[in-house]
């Protein structure tokens, strides 16, 4: 169910392990995911995509899988065959002076691969 | 025989019920949705007496829609009937498939008010927040009548004054009246007088209003205007009251 709590061990090791980052000028960060691959995106607060930051993918375990650079839109797209996705993914980015997270669940991949 | 008459008269004051404001109403589970609340939100919509927690029946909405980055989706068809303050309401588990602002809205059909002679017809909203992206909190959806927010309608704290444009047919309402009310839901709110149950502020020249709650919850802002069209009722022409109204949330402040 969508709207409850997602309440998976994955998740919860992963949201021990992620920064909790809220400041001003705001980074917003989200994935989607569809059976192929995750497209993040990260823009700042006021709409505008970021141009320069290392996007980390971290397995459900919280180990460094990947680092890449992440696009001048504000996006990176991962394959999905190339991480370890079993217990979910933590996405964070980090621009050097602002960094936040998105957690990919095993939930998110199994609702979407199969819509 | 005099002072009979003053008993009597006094009597069926104390007996009459207080007119009590009418609400459209649509209550989030939660107005700012994070990504460990889930990737839905759930919705509740009804037409009541916030205060009182009296319902009324809420026919099948006319519309009901959800506007996120421009694009408006019809969802009536997926509302599901409920009981809401003991009275027919409706349901919806709405997924939220991206950040930003989701403006769900509401138009019922018209109300047959025979205590006031008239129809009543609230164009009813509220703005949820997905993932920590606020774009889109100004939304201005179109409606026949609509209070647009000046405040960022969610993430407000008790006491901040909330602050929006009363329109009608895209333009500014001068001095338009507006009722709040507070969603008195496990509150246990009192009120020294009945007169407080309902307050009531006027905009501006321009429209704009402002109103700042004594305490955290759902405050609903109904600013209210006759339509310029009648609607027939067993013959007759009857005025039809046009409500603009928005539910907005106060958090409770966590300081000392």
């Amino acid at each position: 169910m969508d709207g409850t709590v997602i309440r998976s061990a994955a998740l919860a090791s992963l949201l021990i392990a992620a920064p909790m980052v809220a400041e001003a000028h705001q980074l917003v960060v989200f994935a989607s995911v569809d059976c192929e691959a995750v497209t993040v995106e990260a823009k700042f607060s006021n709409g505008n995509p970021v141009q320069q930051a290392d996007v980390r993918v971290l397995d459900g375990q919280n180990a460094l899988l990947v680092t890449l650079p992440i696009e001048t839109d504000g996006t990176v797209t991962v394959p999905l065959d190339s991480v370890d996705h079993s217990e979910g993914l933590l996405i964070e980015v980090d621009t050097g002076s602002h960094d936040n997270y998105w957690i990919v669940t095993p939930d998110d991949i199994a609702r979407n691969c199969q819509s | 025989m005099k002072r009979h008459l003053v008993t009597a008269s006094l009597s069926s004051l104390i007996a009459a019920t207080p007119v009590l404001a009418h609400y459209g109403m649509i209550i989030p589970t939660d107005p700012m949705i994070s990504q460990e609340d889930g990737r839905s939100v759930g919705l509740t919509m009804s037409f009541s007496h916030p205060f009182e927690l009296d319902g009324m029946m809420l026919d099948t909405p006319a519309a009901f829609s959800v506007t996120h980055e421009g694009a408006t989706t019809d969802l009536l068809g997926d509302l599901e009937s409920a009981t809401v303050m003991d009275d027919q309401g409706y349901t919806l588990d709405y997924p939220l498939d991206r950040p930003g602002t989701y403006i769900f809205a509401m138009e019922p059909q018209p109300y047959w008010e025979p205590a006031e002679d008239a129809f009543i017809i609230h164009y009813t909203k509220t703005y949820v927040t997905a993932y920590g992206d606020d774009e889109g909190w100004d939304t201005d959806l179109g409606l026949k009548t609509e209070i647009v927010p000046l405040t960022k309608p969610f993430g407000l704290w008790e006491h901040n004054v909330f602050q929006g444009i009363v329109k009608m047919d895209g333009e500014e309402v001068p001095y338009a009246e507006v009722e709040v009310e507070f969603f008195n839901n496990g509150a246990g709110a009192t009120v020294p007088d009945d007169l407080m149950i309902t307050q009531t502020v006027k905009a501006d020249a321009d429209g704009v209003f402002t109103y700042a709650p004594p305490s955290n919850g759902w405050w609903g802002f109904a600013a209210l205007n006759t339509a310029d069209y009648t609607l027939p009722q067993e013959g007759e022409d009857k005025a039809v009251e046009l409500g603009a109204v928005i539910w907005v949330h106060f958090e409770e402040w966590t300081g000392q």
